[in-house]
């Protein structure tokens, strides 16, 4: 039988823990949009603001061959939009980046 | 045979009194095991077993009673012409028939005694022994677990087997379909000019889903990222194209996040309205959980800005 008082505990085991990999909390939610035609556009809200959101953009407009921007919202913050119907791509970029798991990543839409 | 025909009356008798000593030990032996292995199962189990157990012994005294009939019409049968005695077979034969009308362990005397005028000694044994095993694995089949007697440790599959079937048994409902089955309609989804879609039987799907239209068109309206109304006949119009796939697949999610219970599955829920939260309160399990609400979230400008900036001016 052991003391519980007596355990030694790591008073920074939580921050070791934070540092490692969850910088990304809360869903990220991936969204699609209908434009006029066939055009659509996706968009990312959500992810963490410890990303720097522009690099991303720029390296998921190399990827998937689109245009995007982030945009500054009030209530949601900074939210990537890209052009065309990525949210395949972003699921899988985001991944395999590992920016964010896959149960945290929401995709809406049809 | 012969040897035996020639000293008839005795060695019939012999033989009774012998097969009976016998027959009396080996059936009470063997009904002892009977009873003694359900009952050893009764008491590790809970009060579902018993039933189980029941109905294994039930379905026990069936077998007998099948396997045992034919075997004496058949040997009756042969033995009236078989043997010269029949008075000794006919006091035989009336012997077992009224045993048989007795309990089960009569019915293992008679059996034996039948065959034993046949057959030799020897034979007798190598039938007691082929018969103790038959009903030996009559016993496992019936309790379906083939380590009831040993005492090895079960393993975790072998238990998981056992209570998946002891829940069977106890709710046939349940065997009938894992999953009960949630049939609904599609979607009758059509173009209405180029730009919007219409959704013909959509109250028909709140009906049948329980819930409010209005809390259905707020998720589909929001998933789609896109407006939309009611039509004055009851069917619903939605800015942009869709097919009816993909409306489906977002009544789907609908289905999976509001209409089934997240623990028990079963579509028969409530959503309540508490403080401003939504919770899904399950009929069949009762349990109650709290479900997301429905945000549209962040929405890009996809319209003319211009004319945006002309509504806000």
């Amino acid at each position: 039988m052991s003391i519980q008082n007596l355990n030694t505990r790591d008073p920074f085991a939580d921050a070791i823990k934070g540092n490692d990999d969850d910088i990304q909390d809360g869903l990220v939610h991936i969204r699609i949009q209908q434009r006029n035609g066939r055009k659509t556009l996706t968009t990312v809200q959500g992810l963490s603001a410890e990303y720097d959101l522009k690099k991303i953009v720029r390296s998921c407009k190399k990827e998937f061959a689109c245009n995007g921007t982030v945009i500054e919202h009030p209530e949601y913050g900074e939210v990537l939009q890209l052009q065309g119907d990525q949210r395949e791509n972003i699921c899988q970029w985001l991944t395999k980046v590992g920016l964010a798991k896959p149960d945290q990543l929401k995709v809406h839409g049809f | 045979m012969d040897a035996e025909d020639g000293f008839d009356p005795t060695l019939l008798k012999k033989k009774k009194k012998k097969k009976t000593t016998f027959d009396l030990d080996a059936a009470l032996g063997l009904d002892d095991g009977k009873k003694e292995e359900p009952k050893d199962d009764e008491a590790d189990d809970t009060a579902t077993a018993e039933v189980e157990d029941n109905l294994d012994l039930e379905s026990f005294g069936k077998k007998k009673k099948k396997k045992k009939k034919p075997f004496n019409l058949d040997e009756l049968e042969n033995a009236l012409p078989g043997e010269g005695d029949d008075i000794a077979n006919i006091v035989a034969t009336e012997e077992p028939e009224e045993e048989e009308i007795n309990l089960d362990m009569d019915f293992s005397m008679a059996k034996k005694k039948k065959k034993s005028k046949k057959k030799d000694l020897d034979e007798l044994f190598a039938d007691k022994l082929e018969d103790e095993r038959n009903e030996d694995k009559e016993n496992f089949e019936g309790n379906t677990t083939t380590w009831a007697g040993s005492d090895r440790d079960y393993t975790y599959d072998e238990l998981l087997k056992r209570v998946f079937e002891i829940i069977l048994d106890k709710n046939p409902d349940m065997a009938a379909g894992r999953k009960p089955k949630f049939v609904m309609r599609p979607p009758q989804v059509l173009r209405v000019g180029t730009k919007k879609t219409s959704f013909a039987n959509f109250m028909d799907i709140a009906k049948t889903l329980h819930r409010l239209p209005k809390h259905l068109l707020d998720f589909l309206l929001a998933e789609l990222g896109t407006s939309g109304s009611m039509d004055g006949n009851q069917q619903l119009i939605i800015k942009g194209r869709f097919q009816p796939k993909q409306i489906e697949n977002v009544l789907r999610r609908y289905i999976k996040e509001y209409v089934t219970c997240h623990t028990c599955r079963s579509p028969e829920t409530i959503l309540q309205k508490d403080t401003r939260l939504f919770f899904l309160q399950c009929e069949s399990c009762g349990s109650r959980c709290s479900v997301a609400s429905i945000k549209s979230g962040f929405q890009a400008v996809t319209g003319k800005r211009a004319a945006i900036r002309a509504k806000t001016t």
